[in-house]
């Protein structure tokens, strides 16, 4: 049994408690509004669970990363580093939605269904069996549904909300059938049991066992917003509310990459498959088609939304190679974090646009660095280290993921290949980026200074110290991220 | 034993094609949801079969299939709630009409 102050436990109570009692005070006050009382508490439990793991972590009662556990839950290092990303998102995005909820409708069910979500993420994070996976998945999934469309006045929102909704749940329909035939070959849903039981199957069961690792990343990929599957996904991101818009590119596709981690690359590390071409061709598919199809954009979210698939096709270099060098895993957890908060601040800063002008568009967006002056600030340093700009917290991500692509090399022909594309595009992206910022500082009349929202403010504080703490001292993080790191050789057990 | 496994796998797989079909093939939001439900019971069908007549598997099978459910009625709740919230919008639930959003 897992103990009841583990890490994903004591989570589960905070969040849980917190996001059940708003609705729930919302009820007993009879008032309506109050969005800041109901952000401050969600925020408050937000603030509490971060700082619980990280004493947890710091005390060092975690387990480092560990593939194998008998429970469903395991409390160790891998669960740790995601589930302080996803806690990170969640916070950017509850500050980033105070000014954006006021004078809404149902500002308290907004921040309990955030916290709800959190929970999955954090869930899927820790899970070490499939039905625990399943259901934090679909705990994730449901209320995000709801927020994507939280304007239900605003057709936009609904048809965001619709297609985000159809595709979330063939996902999950897809998910689950493989993991049916997962359950049908190996006879367990633990995950140790389900490698060893691939590790030691008929050569007859091999085609199942194909069949239902494809599924399954075709599942996960439809979150992760891989690239045959990432159809829904600029649509989403421009219908949805702009904060909501940061927790499914910053949160929801991070937790994708969690549980394809858990469950996919160990399982065809032990079928011995060779799906690392495979997911290399998806990774310089997805960059390719993400940067190109951002560049033709006219709309700030849209734009961003591209450059976000682009991304997972960054964080895939390092998952395609992971069984040929430890340090690719490494790489994509660093990115994987990095992105969280890059990702979030630039659409937080998008929701602070809208909140104060309402606009999205890129040619109404001209003279924001003097009308909006810290949070075009704060858009620019998120996009330099999205491009990867030396200073940056981006720039040590993206160079350890081709680092360790040149550094596979050595056993796979093609690995250098995947460190020149990406190199190529993020040449590409720094293109789209330039004209964004060109836009805001270098055009349109000098207009007046117009009144910032103050939690819009306070998160591009923080994401700036982040960004440029991490881009000049990044040792704790990569020291952090190589704990975090199962290592995949020896992982079937003999 | 073996042969009755067999049927139920086979059932499970046309009920996943039926589903496939139905989601290509339908542009109506509620039939593609009920396309999806299909796929979904295709799968709990497989858990319930092979927990059942594999001699060597536990019976977490069982218990993923009644999670699957639950989890199941609670997806298409959220789903027909924004189908109606939808209807109200556009008076119409026909998804080849939602296209303001492109590009």
């Amino acid at each position: 049994m897992i103990e009841l102050t583990s890490t994903p436990i004591m989570l589960m109570v905070i969040l849980g408690v917190a996001g059940m009692a708003i609705p729930v005070i919302n009820v007993i006050r009879k008032e309506r509004g109050g969005s800041t009382f109901y952000g401050a508490i969600a925020f408050a439990a937000l603030i509490i669970s971060i700082g619980f793991v990280m004493y947890q972590f710091y005390s060092e009662s975690i387990a480092p990363a560990a593939i194998f556990s008998a429970d469903v839950l395991v409390d160790d290092a891998f669960g740790s580093f995601f589930a302080i990303a996803m806690l990170i998102v969640s916070i950017i995005t509850v500050v980033g939605s105070f000014n954006y909820m006021r004078n809404r409708a149902n500002p308290a069910v907004y921040f309990s269904l955030i916290l709800l979500s959190t929970i999955g993420m954090v869930l899927i994070a820790f899970s070490t069996d499939l039905v625990m996976l399943f259901i934090g998945w679909e705990l994730m999934s449901i209320p995000t549904y709801i927020l994507a469309g939280f304007n239900k006045k605003n057709p936009i929102s609904n048809e965001a909300a619709i297609k985000y909704f159809l595709f979330g749940a063939l996902s999950s329909a897809i998910i689950i059938y493989g993991m049916s035939l997962v359950y049908g070959i190996t006879g367990s849903t633990n995950i140790g049991e389900i490698i060893q039981g691939f590790a030691t199957l008929d050569a007859d069961l091999l085609p199942i066992g194909l069949l239902a690792i494809g599924m399954l990343i075709a599942g996960f990929g439809f979150k992760m917003g891989l690239v045959p599957f990432h159809m829904w996904l600029p649509d989403t991101y421009e219908g949805s509310p702009p904060p909501i818009t940061a927790l499914l590119a910053a949160g929801t596709k991070k937790a994708g990459f969690a549980a394809a981690l858990r469950i996919i690359i160990l399982g065809t590390v032990a079928l011995n498959l060779d799906w690392t071409l495979a997911l290399g061709v998806i990774a310089i598919m997805t960059m390719t088609v993400g940067n190109i199809a951002a560049i033709m954009q006219k709309n700030l979210v849209r734009m961003l939304a591209y450059s976000s698939i682009g991304h997972a096709g960054y964080i895939l270099i390092g998952i395609s190679i992971a069984p040929f060098t430890g340090l690719g895993l490494q790489a994509s957890l660093f990115h994987i974090l990095n992105h969280a908060v890059m990702k979030g601040a630039a659409f937080i800063a998008v929701a602070g646009i809208v909140t104060a002008l309402a606009v999205t568009h890129l040619d109404k967006i001209k003279g924001l660095g003097r009308r909006m002056p810290i949070t075009a600030l704060g858009l620019v340093i998120s996009l330099l280290a999205l491009a990867g700009v030396p200073p940056l917290s981006g720039f040590w991500s993206k160079l350890m993921l081709f680092g360790a692509a040149i550094d596979a090399g050595s056993s796979l022909w093609w690995a250098p290949w995947l460190a020149v594309a990406g190199v190529l595009n993020s040449a590409l992206s720094l293109a789209y980026y330039g004209w964004i910022i060109r836009k805001m500082y270098f055009e349109g009349e000098t207009e007046k200074r117009i009144k910032e929202p103050a939690s819009i403010i306070a998160v591009m504080i923080f994401s700036i110290i982040f960004m440029v703490t991490i881009g000049v001292y990044p040792e704790p993080i990569i020291k952090f991220a190589e704990m975090a790191s199962p290592t995949l050789t020896g992982v079937v057990m003999p | 034993m073996a042969n009755e496994l067999i049927e139920f796998v086979l059932v499970s797989v046309a009920l996943l094609a039926v589903g496939i079909y139905g989601l290509s093939v339908k542009r109506n939001a509620i039939r593609m949801l009920f396309a999806i439900e299909i796929i979904v019971n295709a799968a709990n069908l497989n858990l319930i079969a092979f927990a059942r007549f594999m001699p060597e598997a536990h019976s977490g099978g069982q218990t993923f299939a009644l999670f699957s459910i639950a989890i199941a009625a609670a997806e298409v709740a959220v789903g027909l709630s924004l189908i109606i919230v939808a209807y109200r919008l556009y008076k119409n639930i026909d998804i080849a009409d939602f296209r303001s959003l492109k590009g």
